[in-house]
């Protein structure tokens, strides 16, 4: 209803400036799709060779001719997923205990997971990569899984949503006779799926398009991540001479992600608007 | 939900398992990318074509001659030295790396590879047996640290069509200038006769193109770029002519303005301007156009090295190495490493084909190679080729700075001694945290 109020409020110029507008933001991926379709060697002189045929799936079957193509997929597939899952977990039980539960030094803890937010992931590359170096979790999906879990927007993500849940749920349950455990899960826990989505969401994304750690921690080409792969796979000057190839992977390995926007984007929209939490 | 577990565990122990087959294996890392969808299974290296398809099929047919050894390939982003880097640090590199001759000392430096003097006895390749810029590129503290594989540097690409037009071919050949003072008038005729630019220029967002430039006319003057291992000496007379020289060309737009390198290749194989200075890896893509009925550069392609303007004829040249990391290996290993050498040496002319000048002698006069086109005509690159001195570290990282430098002095963006202070400072800077 609010939402057709809105519609209704948008006049013809507005309408005009949001097609405008979406249509700025839809031409590059446009180009790039069209670009993706074209011989390489046609588009060394003249990149504008995309806007008329011929167009082939050429540069789509080298991507899949190579062998180590689906295993990347794979290993994307398996660290997303268990960065997301890890970081739900994680950030949930970290969430329920900072929101609910009374020990010593929480504030102070809180306010030190809070200080990773100000920490840049290059300051601690290093250390990080000896660490994993000497725990011999290099080249294994451990190494390029744990890092990831360190998680501390998600851990504020969810200590402020849980905050916002009435407490007068958690005194009812243990009335009842509700353990904390039980009230964690059965209670609180079902109540934060809004928010468990997006962050699933945003976690997936930046693991999906991690590139720098799985660079320097899988260094075998049977453990890169589709990420690493793909840029590895490029041959040199693959801007010029190899375009089309290149437009190609960079659409290949966009797909998961527009499969998960197309399915959580009512998460997304809610998150990004600030109106998940 | 219990089988997509048991499923997940299978994946991660199929993950981690190892192979056990008798060879002696050897693991090698290069970049070049990959293509085993067209090459994976081949072993024809003369059908091969393109540094990919020929590193891949000369590596799959070593396998093949040699059943006791197996080389497993880790094919890595262009450069890989973050990851070879990530790899030394856990203790876990590669045998044997490509690495670009200007990096080397940066790992030599810190014996992060080995020299390679008992490899190549082993495998009966002297250093005599390298061409003079190979040699120089690979030697330093007294040892061979690496296998050369090529040269490759800066060369005038050249659209033969527009310089007829501009009256600029004599019997057949481009005429190219002998000094500054005689490109500059060559490149007024060229724009006048032909309205386009003489030279196709990137300098947006390419510091190898402009300190490729500066680096060549400096070395030239018999300027010392570099006089101790800790700075660089650019402000100087020598390297205020050459950006002078550089400058012109811009402020009288006889060079094309504002392009990168994309749109610079673009622009020469559209026919958009006479001279294009980049480097030999360009040769195979400008032949093919050459050599395709229709295309603005059909028939119209020469290539050559970069003309004498001032002083001796020398070029700024880096090249393509194997090197070995430093690391526990069994004596089979070490063995196997010395004949991969020695199937690489004698292999050399097949590399070659991609438009680098080879590394050995014997490949240089192969009369294969001196058939190929234009080979003739950029050959001596290999002894008038000149490598940054090997106690220089961090080559790369100081030909960005001084290509970035160079380039805002060249357009204009700051004045030439104002950028050549700063990539003086900037350079002396980086170079004074090296260890």
């Amino acid at each position: 209803m609010a939402a057709d109020l809105r519609r209704s409020r948008l006049t013809p110029l507005g309408w005009a400036g949001l097609s405008i507008g979406a249509a700025i933001m839809l031409a590059p991926l446009a180009w790039t799709l069209l670009l993706s379709l074209k011989n390489n060697a046609e588009l060394v002189g003249h990149s504008e060779a995309a806007l008329h045929g011929p167009y082939t799936l050429q540069n789509y079957i080298a991507i899949f001719g190579n062998s180590l193509t689906t295993r990347w997929l794979l290993n994307s597939a398996i660290v997303a997923l268990g960065q997301t899952a890890g970081v739900l977990v994680l950030a949930s039980l970290a969430g329920y205990g900072f929101s609910r539960l009374d020990f010593p030094l929480r504030r102070p803890l809180f306010i030190f997971v809070l200080l990773g937010l100000a920490i840049p992931s290059q300051a601690v590359i290093l250390v990080q990569h000896q660490l994993f170096a000497w725990l011999h979790l290099h080249n294994s999906y451990p190494g390029l899984i744990l890092p990831g879990l360190v998680a501390p927007f998600g851990v504020f993500f969810m200590t402020t949503y849980m905050r916002g849940i009435p407490r007068e749920l958690d005194e009812a349950a243990m009335l009842d006779g509700a353990s904390r455990w039980t009230i964690f899960w059965k209670i609180i826990l079902p109540l934060t799926v809004p928010a468990q989505s997006t962050l699933a969401v945003f976690t997936f994304l930046g693991a999906w398009n991690d590139y720098w750690w799985p660079l320097i921690s899988a260094t075998r080409s049977d453990m890169y991540t589709l990420t690493v792969g793909l840029a590895a796979a490029q041959m040199n000057y693959a801007q010029t001479s190899g375009l089309g190839y290149l437009m190609a992977q960079a659409v290949f390995a966009s797909i998961p992600i527009f499969i998960v926007y197309i399915v959580f984007q009512k998460q997304i929209v809610r998150a990004m608007a600030g109106t998940a939490v | 939900m219990k089988r997509i577990v048991a499923a997940l565990l299978v994946t991660l122990a199929l993950g981690s398992c190892g192979q056990s087959d008798h060879k002696t294996h050897l693991y090698l890392q290069r970049f070049f990318g990959e293509c085993g969808a067209e090459y994976g299974r081949s072993i024809d290296v003369s059908n091969a074509e393109g540094e990919c398809g020929i590193i891949t099929t000369l590596v799959d047919r070593f396998n093949a001659e040699n059943p006791d050894i197996h080389i497993d390939v880790n094919v890595v982003a262009w450069p890989g030295y973050p990851q070879l880097t990530a790899q030394v640090a856990a203790r876990d590199p590669p045998d044997l790396v490509t690495m670009h001759e200007g990096v080397i000392s940066d790992y030599a430096s810190k014996g992060l590879v080995e020299p390679v003097d008992n490899y190549l006895r082993a495998a009966g390749i002297s250093p005599d047996d390298f061409t003079e810029a190979a040699r120089q590129g690979v030697t330093m503290y007294g040892h061979v640290f690496a296998l050369p594989w090529d040269t490759h540097g800066g060369l005038f690409h050249v659209n033969t069509a527009l310089f007829a037009k501009a009256g600029l071919m004599r019997g057949g050949k481009p005429v190219l200038p002998n000094s500054a003072a005689e490109l500059i008038t060559q490149a007024r005729q060229f724009e006048q006769r032909t309205d386009k630019p003489y030279l196709i220029q990137s300098n947006v967002g390419d510091p190898a193109f402009a300190a490729r430039n500066l680096y060549t006319y400096m070395m030239a003057q018999g300027a010392v770029l570099f006089p101790d291992p800790k700075h660089i000496k650019l402000n100087t007379p020598t390297g205020v002519q050459v950006a002078n020289f550089f400058r012109r060309i811009n402020a009288d737009k006889l060079g094309t303005q504002n392009m990168d390198t994309p749109a610079a290749i673009a622009a020469f194989v559209s026919g958009e301007g006479g001279i294009y200075p980049t480097g030999t890896w360009m040769i195979g893509s400008f032949q093919q156009e050459a050599e395709t009925p229709g295309r603005p550069l059909y028939r119209s392609y020469a290539v050559y090295n970069y003309p004498r303007l001032w002083g001796e004829h020398v070029v700024y040249v880096s090249g393509h190495s194997w090197v070995v990391p430093t690391r526990k290996r069994t004596p089979q290993q070490r063995a196997a490493i010395a004949r991969f050498f020695k199937f690489m040496a004698a292999h050399n002319y097949d590399w070659a084909r991609t438009g680098h000048i080879p590394a050995f002698k014997a490949a240089l006069q192969d009369p294969r190679f001196l058939a190929l086109p234009h080979r003739n005509d950029i050959a001596s690159l290999a002894q008038i080729g000149r490598p940054l001195p090997s106690y220089v570290l961090r080559q790369n990282a100081i030909e960005g700075i001084v290509g970035e430098e160079g380039a805002a002095a060249f357009t204009g963006q700051k004045s030439i001694p104002q950028a050549l202070a700063a990539a003086e400072r900037r350079v002396d800077d980086l170079l004074a945290q090296v260890d």
